[in-house]
């Protein structure tokens, strides 16, 4: 489904990632955990060309996506649904709006592209917000409402970029009952950034642990955390164990 | 970058530029066109309407009642229903209109408005403010009945009539004003006023150079008419006063002491140093001592060889009765006595112009007297001719009577022959004595000398000297005495010290002057003058290397004073445009465009970073929003008619490009925008089209961006 070769990519002086290969197969859920500035954010930015990377290549389906310009590339997000930490909602849509609008704009008409919005809200359970204004909710459903837009377009790709980092602790649990419950329920392909270790622990297929710009352990988490090779690895092993 | 735009947006920019062009020029111009209608109309309050009045009298504030109620008199005696208002009073100057009827705006009339209004109480001046008209300043006479006939020969042109130095051209509607007004200058542009300058102080024979170098420029210029007009125009009073004061210093020379010096051997003088002598003093020079008190400075004034003639300029010889002659001394800067020089001769001239006068004086008194003297002895003359002539006819009477009575006794009448002879050799004696003469001694024949005297033609003469005196009596010598007298006493009573000073000092400013010597002025019809070819072959032709060559026009075309003021104001109103536009496109750039360059400056952030330098330093959104201010302020500016003094369209647009550049190096500032929302928007894919119109736009601030997308924004 996806496969990243040697992935370089540089900001000003800084090597944001240095040679980054990755593969994920269709439906697998892979979660990539790493310290702050290994690269991880801009990894799945790269996926879906929010960031242009210097070098290397990106395959979905086999084929290259760094050549995607116009059209082809708006076609190649909108099949990827994209979960950003700061939830980047348009104030000043209200949430159906928020989470229908780009169906709109993508050809939808609007009573189809109405009634996938409302599936996806009742999917993350905020059906009944659907008037209000997100400034008007809590980080929570904030985020939630993020999640809906990302799945209100069917994709085949998510990609989760610490969806709970932004959160208060009392918020990320519904949070991520919601991102458990689509990874059991659907087929999706998923890329999660994300801090949090038993959540990897619990949905993820495959963990990559990223450090300087590169993977430096991939493997299922019970082999991951049981029988870490990095010290990244052995790290998130006392973690847990904590 | 370019591909921000390829989506669509290009279009929504592009209307956006075209909006803000045509909004802005009609913003800018409309704006600057009410101000200019305010300032216009203000202006008509003030000057009246277009054509109501034609002259604007301007009088002393203190006499402005008396002035109305003359041009009141004017209008009831003269021109009946002209208009007349008074306006503003400035500086103690009032301003009064007068506007004539129809039936009165004729050529005669126009052309004498000097007379018509000279008895306005405290006029100090009127402006002619006819209209529609086109006034040439500073006709030259020489062809100002030509130009007025060719003028009147143009289309559209009523009639051309002259005020004071001034031509005005009347014309039949504002319409033809222009193409009357190039005509007028095409027709000017034909004539050109040659003139040779000659410095102050050249004694020039105007009509000889005249024809000298009439001949010279027939042949350098290829006209087809030259002629002189030297004598056309010779009436400043400024030239008139200059004259003055050369008369005065020539008067002042001949007035002042005659100085002439006699150098010795060796001995060499120049032009304008110092030498002392004795003059009424009685103190000699002395070399090495300082001047003395009654000593004479001399300044020499030319020198001919050995000698010299010179000037008093200190000390006084007004009482010297003769010639002085004495030795002089050079006198060093510091005042000292030098080396002696020479012999210097010094005349009084004032002692011997009042000793002529008082001569003159003498003489007539004298000539009076014997004019008196000699009609009495003329009177005196013809008695004794009277006399004279009545004596000899008596002797002739007696001759007769004595004839007669020798006759008679010779006939023998009664006495003795004894008394009979002696009676006859008495009256023979007498006889002879009265044939030989009246008195003893004159001989023979004196009766018939004195018969012989030619009495008529003697008193011819003396009648012809009676008339001669009788003319000189006639002539009013007291009248000359008086008047002879009347200079004595007008005669300046000047020291030979003060006229020296005065002379120098009359010098000093006529040299200091830039001011018209004797000219020459030709007239050229239809020749090209080159006079930087033409000076240096006439300074060799006159042999003259101060002579200075000018060209000048024989008029020039003004604008009447209300086409004047709206050409101000026009340039007022273009200035507001141009400033307006400024604003306007700088207002545009904040409130709009800045949001557009905002996005383009974090769209380029997220993308590969250039290798290359200059691309690094040039950066694309920079240069891109230069070039969109430069466009927009130099259309804008453009369209809306604007033109700020001294600055010119590339200037503007270097303007605008550095307002664009600016609003782009600030642009976060002035429209920050929600990247999160438009990194949503791009992950969602929307096109950077959609974008802009659903997520930056509609919460950027609040202006033509805005308002334009509201027509394509969906939610």
């Amino acid at each position: 489904m996806l496969e990243i070769r040697g992935l370089h990519k540089q900001y000003g002086k800084q090597i944001a990632l240095n040679g980054l290969d990755l593969v994920v197969s269709r439906g697998e859920t892979l979660v990539i955990m790493g310290p702050s500035g290994c690269g991880k954010s801009t990894t799945i930015r790269c996926i879906n060309r929010l960031s242009e990377p210097d070098s290397g290549e990106i395959l979905v389906d086999g084929q290259s996506i760094l050549g995607f310009t116009g059209r082809d590339l708006r076609e190649f997000r909108r099949s990827v649904g994209f979960v950003f930490q700061q939830f980047n909602l348009i104030s000043r849509l209200s949430v159906i709006d928020n989470v229908m609008f780009h169906l709109v704009l993508a050809g939808l008409p609007k009573d189809e592209a109405n009634h996938r919005a409302k599936m996806a809200l009742d999917k993350v359970g905020l059906l009944h917000h659907g008037h209000k204004q997100p400034a008007n909710l809590s980080g929570g459903e904030q985020q939630r409402v993020g999640i809906a837009r990302a799945l209100a377009s069917s994709p085949s790709l998510m990609l989760w970029d610490e969806p709970t980092a932004s959160l208060d602790p009392i918020l990320v649990g519904e949070v991520l009952e919601v991102m458990e419950e689509l990874v059991r329920t659907t087929q999706t392909t998923m890329v999660i950034v994300t801090h949090e270790a038993s959540f990897a622990q619990k949905v993820a297929h495959k963990i990559a642990l990223m450090d300087k710009g590169v993977v430096v352990e991939e493997g299922p988490p019970r082999l991951i955390f049981e029988n870490p090779q990095s010290d990244i690895g052995r790290k998130y092993q006392r973690l847990i164990a904590s | 970058m370019l591909h921000f735009f390829r989506d669509g947006f290009y279009r929504d920019f592009t209307v956006l530029m075209l909006v803000t062009i045509a909004i802005g020029a009609v913003f800018s111009s409309g704006l600057a066109w009410a101000v200019d209608s305010h300032f216009g109309d203000s202006i008509n309050q003030m000057i009246g309407d277009n054509g109501e009045y034609d002259v604007i009298l301007h009088v002393r504030e203190e006499a402005k009642e008396a002035a109305l109620r003359e041009l009141q008199r004017l209008t009831e005696h003269q021109f009946p229903k002209a208009s007349m208002n008074e306006t503003l009073t400035i500086a103690g100057q009032s301003n009064l209109f007068f506007g004539f009827p129809d039936e009165y705006k004729t050529q005669e009339v126009l052309g004498g408005l000097t007379g018509i209004f000279n008895g306005i109480p405290g006029l100090n001046g009127y402006t002619v403010i006819l209209e529609p008209s086109i006034l040439i300043r500073g006709v030259h006479p020489s062809v100002r009945s030509e130009l007025q006939d060719r003028f009147q020969a143009i289309s559209g042109v009523k009639f051309a009539f002259m005020d004071g130095l001034n031509m005005l051209v009347l014309l039949d509607s504002m319409e033809v004003s222009r193409t009357v007004s190039d005509q007028v200058k095409q027709i000017l542009a034909e004539y050109q006023i040659l003139e040779l300058r000659f410095p102050m102080g050249f004694e020039v024979d105007t009509q000889q150079i005249s024809d000298h170098v009439l001949d010279l420029v027939s042949v350098e210029v290829n006209a087809q008419h030259i002629s002189n007009v030297s004598s056309a125009e010779y009436g400043e009073d400024l030239d008139a006063f200059l004259k003055t004061l050369v008369e005065m210093r020539n008067f002042l020379l001949s007035y002042a002491s005659k100085v002439r010096i006699q150098a010795d051997p060796g001995v060499h003088l120049v032009v304008g140093e110092q030498i002392v002598v004795q003059g009424m003093g009685d103190v000699l020079p002395v070399v090495g001592d300082e001047f003395a008190t009654g000593q004479v400075v001399v300044e020499v004034l030319s020198v001919q060889g050995d000698q010299a003639e010179g000037m008093i300029i200190k000390g006084s010889i007004v009482d010297a009765t003769s010639v002085l002659e004495q030795a002089g001394f050079r006198m060093r800067s510091s005042g000292d006595v030098s080396d002696l020089v020479g012999t210097v001769e010094l005349e009084n001239e004032q002692y011997r112009l009042a000793y002529t006068i008082n001569e003159s004086l003498r003489l007539l008194h004298e000539l009076d007297e014997l004019a008196m003297e000699a009609t009495l002895a003329v009177d005196n003359a013809d008695a004794i001719l009277d006399t004279f002539q009545e004596a000899l006819m008596q002797l002739e009477v007696l001759q007769v009577q004595i004839r007669q009575l020798n006759e008679g006794i010779a006939q023998g009448g009664g006495q003795s022959a004894s008394e009979q002879l002696l009676l006859t050799l008495l009256l023979n004696g007498l006889m002879k004595n009265l044939a030989q003469g009246a008195l003893p001694g004159q001989g023979e024949g004196s009766i018939d000398s004195l018969e012989n005297l030619d009495v008529e033609s003697m008193r011819l003469s003396l009648t012809n000297m009676a008339e001669q005196i009788g003319n000189v009596q006639e002539i009013d010598i007291r009248g000359i005495i008086d008047q002879i007298k009347h200079v004595r006493d007008s005669l300046p009573r000047l020291d030979d010290e003060e006229i020296g000073r005065s002379i120098r000092l009359i010098n000093t400013y006529l040299g200091g002057q830039v001011i018209p010597g004797e000219r020459v002025q030709l007239l050229v019809h239809q020749g090209t003058i080159d006079d930087k070819v033409l000076e240096p072959k006439i300074r060799d032709a006159l042999d003259n290397p101060y002579v200075n060559i000018y060209e000048t026009s024989v008029g020039m075309v003004n604008p009447d004073a209300r086409s004047e003021l709206f050409r101000v104001l026009k340039e007022i109103r273009a200035t507001i445009a141009g400033m307006l536009a400024i604003g306007f496109v700088m207002g545009t750039l904040i409130l709009d465009y800045a949001t557009v360059f905002s996005t383009l400056k974090w769209v380029r952030t997220n993308k590969k970073v250039p290798r290359n330098k200059l691309v690094k330093l040039l950066n694309p959104v920079i240069v891109f929003g230069g070039v969109v201010g430069m466009i927009s302020l130099a259309l804008v500016y453009v369209f809306s008619g604007a033109e700020i003094p001294f600055v010119n369209l590339g200037v503007i647009s270097g303007l605008g490009f550095i307002m664009g550049a600016l609003i782009v190096i600030f642009a976060e500032k002035f429209s920050p925008i929600h990247t999160n929302e438009i990194m949503a928007g791009q992950s969602l894919g929307l096109s950077d089209v959609q974008i802009m119109r659903e997520i930056v736009i509609p919460v950027s601030r609040p202006g033509l961006l805005n308002l334009l997308n509201r027509w394509k924004q969906r939610f």
